[in-house]
């Protein structure tokens, strides 16, 4: 078979797994959820396979534009007339290239590790090799639009910056290299974590490898979040480390990965003037050139086999009792809810995301010498509004399991009750993160210790909100669907902003700060009591 | 006089365009396995679906042991079982989990649910697999758990849907047996299946649905009186009934014809 035409044949299963691992992996479906249809007019199933097919079309095109910007990103203080940081600014664009495509991978390869590979090309009259090309490219496609974009972005700054083609050759070998091995790092830790998360046997062992790799997740992503976030700070310090070449740490960084091929790019455009060590990173980027060879051919050996089951982790012993025990009915829920999020990867994430969010408000607020209203609204309010995702990432999260629940004598009332304690409980941290800093220096008067509290409340008020609207309350009227989702999302986020800014008018009018805070948490009860109201009655 | 433990009345149920259900009534008494025989599309999964309270009808009314399906739904629910024909389950849940979820859901107290899933998971044979993902699981013993499921809380209804299509003959006979002792116990089951000689065994009565209604019910004798064919198979009824007897052998025809056709050139 011509390689053009299993390239062509590839999109059909690629196709496929893509809609099955959106489909396995609902919690990241909750963005597919705009537009979708009225819950009474098609079924549960229906409307999530239509989700799970709109996400696959636009999922990796999203992707390949947000990688694409972020690579980009590190290169616009050379752009805007820096004369010095190529190599920090390579090796940034590098990292946070790598570690997106990581995300993005480990997450999407799921439904290769779950050994569904589409079968039927096994039963096709075509040869072993021909089927294995076909599988194989259906797992280039995976990243191929934000390997392509990334890699032309980075070479095409380097170029505009450098006007080396000889530079831009390096780029190019470069992205290319660290597009492979992160490729590479994506399958094997798919691998990994579909066998001690989504693959694994529940209790005892299990559940604790299953807690250490969701935290060493959600580090990492944090991790990324930060390297993101923080890259006109790390741009003068990576260059800055770089700079002295007789330091250790230049040479040991130039051995880094990717540092040397940052080193390596700069050392070509010779903007990277200070030298002694460029002959360490350029043996140190052939090492690594080697690494991604290795690396791509065990890929392809890996992928070629999964259409026999290859991935699929079985083992160890059965169970050998049946005992188990019970609970309320909405502890039932919340438990099924959060054994649901333990063996998903992005619930990882988005459960650590309001704290993160708090603890960065925090950070940038640091230099003020006191624990301040203001500051604590505008992180309060940020990190709520972020919570705020929660109750559709769990209404999205039920997936087609939803219509075993449907089967149950369960109360809507029931359903958004726990759901809604789990989002608010992962406000919680949140609050925490704000205590700790208050311990660390004085607030501007103790009434803004109530601050945290009436925020709580109003996520509690806001989580009820949303997830009753997403619970199949259409509100009246010809808006199209996608609107009503905002209009609900809009609602939650009301709930939240509100106590806030009645805080910040009482506090202009002059009423001080005890009296708005008192204010404040008055409003965010009346606010939780009428929505606990409205769950009852609807 | 003890009532029907389902009552389906007038039951009707379209999407968009396509009308799923036209007016279907049937009746299952304490006691009784009911099938409902009907080709693909004849409306059996919408009619349990709706029965099980999992989506509302346009129009027409459920009853289950003396509460609307729709109107009380939760009192409805707690007095049924329901086994869809590909298991719906929380995936990434394992049987126990989900089995716990079922049962503190259904308010069983804890000692009556170990007893009982001692009993069944053995019956079953899902023992070792308690602890594994169901996503994992094979496609029989998805089925299995979601049989479980149904029969945990002892439930006087049970909504079957092709509930013996994945399972291995000794569950497949372990399930028979359980029916038989439900129904002994004065409890009712609505059955859907395709194979005739499991429907002709099983069922006390039949009712064949085409075009989103029953068009005759009865035991096999009766159905055969409706026909006009004394020594009729149930296949046969079938055909007649649901109006694909000539349907069937013209196509089998030209299907022959084509088959045959090089052989003859």
């Amino acid at each position: 078979m011509k390689a053009a035409d299993a390239w062509r044949m590839s999109a059909i299963p690629y196709s496929e797994m893509a809609f099955k691992s959106i489909l396995q992996n609902s919690s990241n479906m909750w963005w597919g959820s705009f537009g979708r249809g009225a819950a009474s007019e098609v079924s549960e199933h229906e409307d999530l396979v239509k989700r799970a097919l709109r996400i696959a079309r636009f999922d990796k095109v999203i992707l390949a534009v947000v990688v694409t910007a972020a690579a980009g990103v590190p290169f616009l203080p050379l752009v805007l007339g820096a004369t010095y940081g190529l190599a920090a600014s390579v090796t940034l664009s590098l990292a946070v290239s790598f570690a997106l495509i990581v995300l993005y991978g480990v997450q999407t390869l799921a439904s290769y590790m779950g050994g569904e590979f589409p079968p039927f090309l096994s039963t096709l009259p075509l040869l072993r090799d021909d089927v294995s090309l076909v599988n194989l490219f259906s797992f280039v496609r995976t990243s191929d639009y934000p390997v392509v974009g990334t890699v032309a972005c980075q070479v095409f700054f380097v170029l505009v910056v450098t006007g080396s083609v000889l530079s831009g050759l390096f780029m190019l070998l470069a992205g290319i290299v660290n597009s492979a091995i992160a490729v590479t790092v994506s399958l094997w830790l798919s691998s990994l974590f579909y066998k001690g998360i989504q693959g694994s046997r529940r209790g005892g062992r299990g559940s604790a490898i299953r807690l250490v790799m969701l935290l060493a997740w959600g580090i990492a992503v944090l991790g990324i979040g930060v390297l993101f976030a923080a890259t006109g700070y790390l741009i003068p310090l990576a260059q800055g480390a770089l700079a002295n070449p007789n330091a250790l740490t230049s040479t040991i960084l130039s051995l880094v990965y990717p540092f040397s091929l940052g080193v390596g790019v700069g050392a070509t455009a010779h903007l990277f003037t200070p030298s002694g060590f460029e002959e360490a990173a350029l043996a140190a980027t052939l090492c690594y050139v080697l690494i991604a060879v290795a690396g791509s051919w065990w890929s392809m050996r890996s992928v070629a086999s999964f259409p026999e089951g290859a991935a699929l982790a079985s083992g160890g012993e059965g169970a050998r009792d049946t005992s188990a025990t019970v609970h309320g009915p909405v502890g039932a829920y919340m438990l099924k809810d959060l054994r649901m999020a333990s063996v998903n990867l992005p619930s990882a994430f988005l459960f650590a995301l309001p704290a993160f969010e708090t603890l960065v408000i925090l950070v940038y607020r640091g230099a003020l010498p006191t624990l301040r209203a203001s500051t604590l609204l505008v992180s309060m309010v940020l990190g709520g509004l972020v919570a705020l995702i929660l109750p559709l990432v769990l209404v999205s999260s039920e997936s087609t399991g939803f219509d075993f629940a449907k089967t149950m004598p369960l109360r809507i009332r029931t359903i958004v009750f726990s759901k809604a304690s789990i989002a608010t409980a992962v406000y919680l941290p949140a609050v925490a993160v704000v205590f700790l800093e208050a311990m660390l220096k004085p607030l501007s008067s103790p009434a803004v210790g109530l601050i945290p509290l009436a925020s709580v409340l109003a996520v509690a008020s806001a989580s009820l909100l949303e997830v009753r609207l997403f619970l199949g309350f259409t509100p009246a009227g010809r808006l199209t669907f996608v609107l009503q989702d905002f209009a609900r999302m809009a609602a939650g986020a009301g709930l939240v902003i509100l106590p806030a800014l009645t805080y910040a008018v009482a506090y202009i009018l002059g009423s001080g700060q005890y009296l708005a805070a008192a204010t404040m948490l008055v409003v965010a009860l009346i606010e939780l009591v009428g929505i606990i109201e409205f769950v009852r009655r609807s | 006089m003890v009532g029907e433990l389902i009552e389906i009345n007038g039951l009707a149920k379209t999407y968009g365009n396509a009308r799923a259900l036209n007016g279907l009534d049937l009746r299952v008494m304490p006691g009784e396995i009911y099938g409902l025989l009907g080709p693909n599309g004849a409306g059996k999964t919408t009619t349990l679906r709706i029965t099980a309270g999992m989506i509302e009808p346009t129009s027409g009314s459920v009853i289950i042991s003396g509460f609307d399906a729709t109107k009380e739904s939760l009192q409805a629910k707690a007095k049924i079982g329901y086994v869809a024909e590909v298991p719906i389950l929380y995936e990434s849940l394992s049987p126990r989990e989900l089995l716990e979820f079922a049962a503190s859901v259904r308010g069983i107290d804890k000692e009556s649910l170990n007893r009982r899933l001692a009993q069944l998971a053995e019956a079953f044979d899902v023992v070792s697999a308690f602890d594994s993902p169901i996503a994992t699981l094979s496609m029989g013993t998805k089925q299995k758990v979601a049989i479980i499921a149904a029969l945990i809380h002892q439930p006087p209804v049970l909504l079957l849907d092709e509930p013996l299509n994945s399972l291995d003959a000794r569950s497949n006979k372990i399930l028979r047996e359980l029916l038989a002792l439900h129904v002994q116990k004065g409890g009712a089951v609505l059955f859907s299946t395709h194979i005739m000689e499991i429907a002709q065994k099983l069922c006390s009565r039949i009712g064949i649905i085409f075009q989103g209604k029953i068009v005759a019910e009865g035991d096999l004798d009766q159905l055969r009186a409706q026909t006009g064919g004394k020594d009729a198979t149930l296949e046969e009824v079938f055909m007649k009934l649901t109006h694909e007897s000539s349907e069937v052998e013209n196509i089998v025809r030209s299907l022959r014809e084509s088959f045959f056709e090089n052989e003859s050139r």
